[in-house]
């Protein structure tokens, strides 16, 4: 039998090579094993997904490549994320997410879906052409902490800020991530968004960094006794 | 006695002296001002040609803009191929027409016949373009007319997932590259139809191909062949626009065979006029959210950025995508202003009269 590391390092060389298949052998025998699966996921497919942030941002990959690893991982994921404990990750978190009305690109909003996934976030995804008010009735209903938009033109961008006016009203404390080609920090600031990313291989970038916040949010989570 | 708008946009395309800085485009341009004046609705002007014409009228003469581009938005082919598009009627906001369902799931069904690109211009709403073009040639002779058609990558992106094709790059690579071919022998009919019609200029737009979306390699091999095979096959004046970032392809642009290059914010203007040298047309690069749009943008930081925007090498102020119909009309009054004062100066392909 493989040890622990061996399989962590599988599953990370399959992401990064874009080896569907692989992320899958390699998950179905580190599941089989009986290893911790989240420590599989974070130290195995999402350390290989953080490769693939700096392969892109060294322009050694590019976006076909990132969409490749994304399916290797979600093939990985789909097999170690349902044997994680209830009570080990940070399932309890939520996100609404989604590409804002008027707009039908949604690869930036599923690259930043995915960091979410992996981190064992509950994602409410709206899909893309979302009208504004169902980004708020979503927020309400499920009390998320974070609402994640994406526009890709800045024809669509604008309704990004009535969204967030329309949430910081009700819930002031929510988190609002804002992605898209149009975007940029000076946008996100005068919008209001506490995120952003400009585009989809940025995205993942900005995804890898809020898993390390992740890991730290569930870190403060634990040390005050949460779950 | 000032030049017309056409005057000044097809001098400059012959690289002859004109008498001030040309402020045009050949993307989206109708603005919301214009429209309100003709009681029309934004929803509206993208299924009929008389609207779509007296929109673009009054937005370039309104705003003394050198050039009318018809159409707006960017999914009358993929309709003409049998998608259905969403006009978003009911909305308050200014959306554009989107495709929200792709008929073709999988790149295996795309299927464009011979019989397909002969007959393009008569489907769905196609027909009102040229019909525009005319009667915008008749109404505002002293405009500059442009037209332009996405590329075929970004194209392709409108008819089927463009997460679909993107792998397809890798993973189907033959598949992707006879899609290609199909859409690049549609672009050409259609651009030829247009030409036709009466347009003065044509911007080919391949936003889908970026360097932060493809690598220059996948550009140099997939895209470069066909944009060039595409603008081989129109006739001049023909402009190459890609958004995003650019800095690592702006010379194999050049080699495309365009007229001019148009480039977005994220271009480093300065470093490719020094790759590009004085010779070539190089256009764009201005914010066209944060000069004439955002709300907090005053009208001395309109004017700077537009400053800027010519001290940079630019021989045309161009938006480096569609303007967002929205403006604050004193920003984009006073950045008109600007350019035709502080553009009197030569830029680096063009002379002044004088």
């Amino acid at each position: 039998m493989k040890s622990k590391e061996a399989l962590k390092e599988e599953l990370k060389e399959a992401v990064i090579s874009y080896d569907e298949e692989g992320a899958k052998s390699a998950s179905q025998e580190y599941a089989d094993a009986g290893y911790p699966p989240l420590e599989g996921i974070m130290d195995g497919l999402a350390a290989g997904m953080q490769v693939v942030g700096e392969l892109y941002e060294k322009n050694e990959y590019f976006v076909p490549e990132v969409l490749m690893c994304a399916d290797a991982l979600y093939a990985g994921l789909g097999i170690l994320r349902p044997l994680v404990p209830k009570t080990e990750g940070t399932a309890k978190s939520q996100v609404v997410i989604g590409s804002i009305q008027g707009d039908v690109h949604d690869i930036g909003k599923n690259l930043v879906k995915m960091m979410f996934d992996v981190a064992g976030w509950e994602v409410y995804d709206l899909g893309r052409d979302v009208p504004l008010e169902n980004f708020v009735k979503e927020q309400l209903r499920t009390d998320a902490e974070v609402v994640a938009m994406s526009a890709m033109m800045t024809t669509t961008m604008l309704g990004m800020k009535k969204v967030i006016q329309m949430i910081k009203e009700k819930n002031p404390n929510v988190m609002i991530m804002l992605g898209g080609a149009p975007v940029t920090k000076d946008v996100a600031k005068l919008f209001g968004a506490d995120g952003y990313a400009e585009s989809a291989g940025n995205a993942v970038q900005e995804g890898i960094r809020m898993i390390g916040r992740l890991r730290e949010f569930e870190a403060a989570k634990k040390a005050e006794g949460g779950s | 006695m000032a030049m017309s708008g056409l005057e000044r946009v097809m001098r400059t395309f012959k690289r002859e002296p004109v008498d001030t800085m040309p402020f045009f485009t050949g993307m989206g341009m109708v603005l919301l001002p214009p429209i309100k004046k003709l009681g029309y609705k934004f929803a509206q002007v993208h299924t009929s040609a008389e609207k779509l014409a007296r929109s673009g009228i009054e937005s370039a003469r309104m705003f003394n803009l050198d050039s009318i581009v018809i159409p707006y938005d960017m999914c009358w082919e993929s309709e003409a191929l049998g998608n259905t598009i969403s006009l978003y009627e009911d909305s308050e906001d200014i959306l554009y027409p989107t495709i929200p369902t792709k008929n073709w799931e999988e790149l295996d069904q795309v299927n464009i016949s011979q019989n397909d690109i002969e007959t393009i211009m008569t489907k769905g709403r196609m027909p009102l373009i040229p019909e525009a073009l005319k009667i915008v040639k008749k109404e505002a002779p002293e405009k500059a007319l442009g037209c332009w058609q996405l590329g075929p990558f970004t194209q392709c992106g409108q008819t089927i997932e463009l997460d679909k094709v993107l792998k397809g790059v890798f993973k189907q690579k033959k598949k992707v590259e006879e899609i290609l071919d199909k859409f690049t022998d549609l672009i050409i009919e259609i651009g030829k139809a247009l030409q036709a019609a009466g347009a003065d200029f044509i911007t080919l737009r391949e936003p889908g191909v970026a360097a932060d979306l493809l690598s220059p390699r996948t550009f140099k091999e997939l895209i470069m062949p066909r944009l060039t095979r595409i603008l081989a096959a129109w006739k001049s004046p023909k402009v190459l626009h890609i958004c995003g970032s650019t800095d690592p392809i702006i010379e194999m642009m050049n080699g495309c065979g365009a007229d001019a290059l148009s480039v977005d914010i994220k271009n480093n203007l300065q470093e490719s006029r020094k790759k590009l040298g004085n010779n070539v047309l190089l256009f764009g690069n201005f914010d066209v959210f944060g000069l004439p749009c955002r709300a907090e943008t005053t009208v001395e930081e309109a004017i700077q950025g537009i400053k800027t925007n010519i001290d940079g090498g630019v021989d045309a102020v161009w938006p480096g995508c569609d303007l967002w119909p929205d403006i604050k009309e004193e920003n984009f009054i006073a950045m008109e202003k600007t350019i035709r004062e502080y553009g009197k100066k030569p830029s680096p392909a063009l002379k002044r009269l004088g």
